[in-house]
């Protein structure tokens, strides 16, 4: 599983901080979230998503607390930091700037 | 860089590294949970239960990748990895035993060899002298053209020149070497609680230890108004070193009362620990106010007023700011004026100021051959070295065969190829840093044992081999180790970090080695060549010492006393002196014992033989040679009898040739050979520049001798004249005895009493002494024995890899032996097949070491005298020394690939 490009990993990151800005949630359930919102367009492959869960986690964007879970069991559950906020509110507005660039190019009339 | 993420990252991070078996703990239960949670969603949505959970796991892709690239986020790994390297690589080393303490103990060799080698070097050249800014001191000399530098001023000079240079240095301080004017033959002895022994005595200014700016390690020191006035302030302070040794470190020394000499003195303080005075070569064990130097001899006090009393060394700090070079102009100033107002013998002169650099003073000027010697004992340390290297990559090589396969399954469970290297050095730095502490052990005992050895000179001087091992020695042995590591693990690593797993697997682990011994046979040749080196250098010392001590020295030095006598200083004119010498002659003859007795102005190897200059009537220097001198030598009657140097041709000197008579002399054939080439020399004349109105008569040639020479090289054309003709203020008594000369120094020295109570004695050694000593072969004995060590070690080392790589080629081919035989080989063919190979190695690598010997033998050129650095004898010799022992050990092997039964090696796999 080649590690995906940076623009793909950039963007992972932004889709898992926004979900994690809704609500504290654990690796499986964001998982599901993602595929659920966008409706199945965008597959995360779970390989790939706990590597970036654990990277962002490593950079202080996101923490993560051990809460008992459905079952009884306990699992890790992911939050958005003050910094993550942060980062996201900038990388959102980045990506804002960015589509709305390409989206303008695309639509230019072929001659 | 924001701080705000480090409040987590920080966390995070320590407890990656100090609590990982939980955060892996973590790790895998958050993966199980996804699986289970996937896991049920694929079962609600109707596939069976493994199914469901296979799916579940394929989708998280390979679960051990996952699990790695999350491990790969902590950013801790590099620190981890290490560790568990660390772990790992000890765990191995303890679990082969055999393997481990050869290695460690080859490599302990190679770096306590170097560590004893740089011990020496920093001690020589590199560690300051233990002072306050010690690259400020300097010590003060008088220079009147040509290589020698007079160090000894009087204290009135001292006065002056103190006063008058206070441009240039910010303070200056005198010293005067004990133990010159003493009645004993050697140091003063100190008396304490009753008993005595011999004691190396300093006097000093009170300034002294101020201007060293130490502190001392017990009690004070010596005050500056101390030691204004002779007789005053009887104190003594003593070195750290005799304090221990003699008193056991025992505090209540100070205080007590004591005596030197018999005069009555108190100890007051103890120097620092490792101040082994201003010459670190000489040990300082006592120092007085300079004004108790009549403990000596009470004339020696007239130290204060007599101009012409040159004992003292004068040491000058500059000031800051000033450098050394920019001190000649206004020296040279100052060395006119001195010179003005205390004349001395010979030309005018400079003042000149040196920096005080270990060893000491050197005589003779800056040039200094030991950094030479450095280099050449460091190289031959490093050979040793990288001989101790190849053996321990060998030993590696192997091992790397072994753990083929382990390697390679590593790689198959996700290792990368940097991970697998790094691992393999970690074994083997490991194994160096072992070595390391095994090396700087051997190095410490060997230390030891050098120290504690009986230098001949120390009779006379406490000689002070401080090889400490300071913090620079551990530094280097430890840098030392580190490369020694890398370099020997390096090629086992990387052959072992590009193994081929399917290859690995399928052979059985012997591929990586069978037909690749190539490298290791080049190693074992490198290593015969370096061993040749070191044994080639070896020889060459050896064969030096070897012609120093047989070459014929032209005179005979056995039974031989020398003492030196100065009547100038106290003031004796010529006329007393010339009295004083006759008397003494006359009644030293006289006691039994004394076959025969004369004056000299030079004895052997004493450094003190001049130059004169001398016109020689119809002669014209050939262009381009400097005008005609001759080094001389002024004598009483006698000399020649007591010398034993034989009178080729016409006569000896007599008492008839006196001050009225003809002026004659006694020249060398090298005299004659030069200034008078095909011509008979006899009766012949020449004179001295200094003394252009007496013609001087040649009446005799005698043999070239060493009597005024080094004792090598070519000798200098010399002559002889009478002290009758040519008085010298500073004449040495030499005499020769029936039976043991020490024995006969007191009886001399109390009818010198008798004669002149005043009159000052000194260097009393016996001609032997002289020889062995540091003017003499000492050197170069300590020489052959270093170079000896470190190529008999070079030789073991040798040996033992050969051995290595034959025993071990051999057990490779016991398949190819077993065949062969099978087919037909007789043994003895077998043994020419092993042994050829043997050969190849071995010759190569004589030959590779012959070049490197050559190369390296141009360094040791100056140090090895009388023995051109291509000699044959050497070269020829230890190479088939080399080749036989060599031989031999291919031999065992060899013979073992012999019995091979092949029924036996043919089922060998």
């Amino acid at each position: 599983m080649s590690k995906p490009t940076d623009l793909v990993q950039g963007t992972l990151d932004l889709l898992l901080l926004k979900i994690l800005a809704l609500e504290p949630l654990n690796g499986w359930s964001i998982s599901q979230r993602l595929k659920e919102i966008s409706g199945e367009i965008l597959q995360v492959s779970d390989g790939s998503l706990y590597p970036a869960l654990h990277k962002l986690e490593q950079e202080g964007l996101i923490t993560a607390e051990w809460k008992p879970s459905e079952n009884n069991r306990r699992a890790k559950f992911y939050s958005l930091t003050r910094l993550g906020r942060k980062h996201l509110l900038r990388e959102a507005a980045n990506w804002t700037r960015l589509s709305a660039a390409i989206s303008r190019v695309v639509k230019l009339k072929e001659a | 860089m924001q701080p705000e993420k480090w409040i987590y990252t920080v966390p995070l991070r320590l407890r990656s590294l100090f609590r990982r078996p939980a955060v892996e703990q973590e790790l895998d239960e958050e993966m199980r949970d996804h699986i289970e949670s996937q896991t049920r969603k694929n079962i609600s949505k109707g596939m069976a239960p493994a199914e469901a959970r296979r799916t579940a796991m394929v989708e998280l892709h390979d679960l051990e990748r996952s699990k790695e690239e999350c491990r790969d986020t902590r950013r801790v790994n590099f620190i981890e990895n290490f560790m568990q390297d660390v772990r790992f690589g000890l765990r191995m080393l303890r679990k082969s035993p055999g393997f481990t303490a050869t290695a460690v103990l080859t490599l302990a060799l190679g770096i306590g060899a170097n560590s004893m080698i740089f011990s020496m070097v920093d001690w020589l050249i590199l560690r300051p002298l233990p002072v306050q800014s010690p690259e400020q001191v300097t010590y003060l000399g008088f220079s009147q053209g040509g290589a020698r530098t007079d160090t000894l001023f009087s204290y009135p000079e001292f006065r002056d020149i103190r006063s008058q240079t206070g441009n240039l240095f910010s303070d200056e301080a005198g010293f005067v070497f004990g133990g010159l004017t003493g009645d004993q033959t050697g140091p003063d002895g100190l008396t304490v609680d009753g008993k005595t022994q011999p004691i190396q005595t300093a006097f000093v200014t009170g300034n002294f230890f101020d201007f060293l700016g130490i502190k001392p390690f017990m009690g004070r020191f010596i005050l500056p108004g101390e030691g204004n006035t002779a007789g005053a302030d009887p104190v003594v302070v003593l070195s750290y070193k005799y304090w221990q040794s003699r008193f056991g470190g025992d505090p209540s020394v100070t205080g007590k009362p004591a005596s030197i000499d018999g005069h009555a003195v108190t100890i007051v303080g103890v120097a620092p620990k490792g101040f082994p005075g201003p010459t670190p070569i000489v040990e300082m064990q006592a120092y007085l106010p300079l004004g108790m130097v009549s403990v000596e001899s009470p004339v020696a006090a007239d130290l204060f007023t007599n101009p012409k009393a040159r004992r003292l060394l004068i040491f000058g700090r500059l000031k800051s700011g000033v450098r050394v070079e920019s001190t000649q102009t206004e020296l040279r100033i100052e060395g006119g004026r001195i010179l003005e107002q205390y004349p001395r013998d010979g030309k005018p002169g400079t003042l000149t100021a040196t920096p005080l650099r270990p060893p000491g003073i050197v005589n003779g000027g800056p040039s200094n051959p030991l950094n030479k010697l450095a280099g050449l004992f460091l190289t031959l340390g490093a050979l040793l070295l990288a001989l101790a290297c190849i053996n321990v990559a060998s030993l590696l090589l192997v091992r790397a065969a072994v753990r083929n396969r382990e390697m390679t399954v590593r790689a198959a469970l996700g290792a990368s190829r940097g991970r697998l290297l790094r691992q393999m050095l970690t074994e083997s730095v490991l194994l160096s840093l072992l070595g390391c502490v095994g090396g700087l052990i051997v190095g410490l005992a060997g230390n030891r044992a050098i120290t504690s050895m009986p230098v001949l000179a120390q009779n006379v001087l406490p000689l002070n081999f401080d090889f400490q091992f300071d913090w620079r020695v551990f530094a280097y042995a430890f840098a030392v180790a580190l490369l020694t590591g890398i370099l020997a693990g390096l090629v086992p690593a990387l052959r072992v970090s590009r193994s081929n797993l399917g290859k690995v697997l399928h052979d059985g682990g012997r591929t990586l080695t069978a037909g690749r011994s190539y490298f290791r046979a080049a190693l074992v040749a490198a290593e015969v060549g370096g061993s040749l080196t070191l044994l080639i250098v070896a020889g060459l010392f050896v064969r030096s010492l070897q012609g120093l001590k047989k070459s014929d020295l032209g005179f005979d030095s056995r039974n031989v006393l020398n003492l030196t006598i100065d009547p100038n200083e106290i003031g004796y004119t010529k006329v007393q002196g010339q009295r004083f010498f006759k008397q003494l002659l006359e009644r030293v003859r006289g006691i039994p014992g004394i076959e025969s007795a004369s004056l000299a102005s030079v004895v052997p190897l004493d450094d003190s033989a001049v130059d004169e200059s001398i016109s020689i009537p119809g002669y014209s220097t050939p262009k381009g040679e400097p005008a005609p001198s001759a080094t001389i030598n002024r004598v009483s009657p006698g000399y020649f009898k007591t010398m034993k140097v034989p009178m080729l041709r016409g006569r000896d000197l007599a008492d008839a040739d006196d001050e009225g008579s003809l002026h004659v002399a006694i020249i060398n054939e090298a005299m004659t050979k030069r200034f008078w080439p095909n011509q008979d020399a006899l009766g012949r004349q020449f004179a001295m520049l200094n003394n252009p109105k007496n013609p001087i008569t040649i009446v005799g040639i005698m043999k070239d001798s060493r009597i005024m020479s080094d004792l090598y090289g070519p000798i200098p054309p010399s002559f002889v004249v009478p002290t009758s003709q040519n008085y010298s203020a500073t004449l040495k008594l030499q005499i020769r005895t029936s039976a043991s000369p020490e024995t006969m120094a007191r009886p001399v020295q109390q009818l010198i009493e008798i004669l002149a109570p005043t009159m000052p004695v000194f260097n009393v050694e016996t001609m032997t002494d002289v020889m062995e000593g540091l003017n003499g072969l000492f050197i170069f004995r300590a020489g052959a024995w270093l170079t000896a060590l470190l190529g008999i070690l070079g030789l073991i080392l040798a040996i033992v890899g050969v051995y290595g790589v034959m025993s071990y080629s051999v057990s490779q081919r016991t398949n190819e032996i077993g065949i062969r035989m099978a087919l037909g080989a007789q043994p003895w063919q077998i043994l020419k097949m092993i042994w050829r190979r043997g050969m190849v190695i071995i010759g190569a690598g004589i030959v590779s070491g012959l070049f490197a010997a050559f190369a390296l033998s141009q360094l040791a050129n100056d140090f090895v005298v009388g023995v051109s650095p291509i000699d044959a004898v050497t070269y020829v010799g230890v190479s088939a020394l080399l080749t036989v022992v060599a031989l031999l050990a291919c031999y065992i092997p060899a013979r073992r690939a012999m019995r091979v039964d092949p029924l036996v090696a043919l089922r060998y796999e």
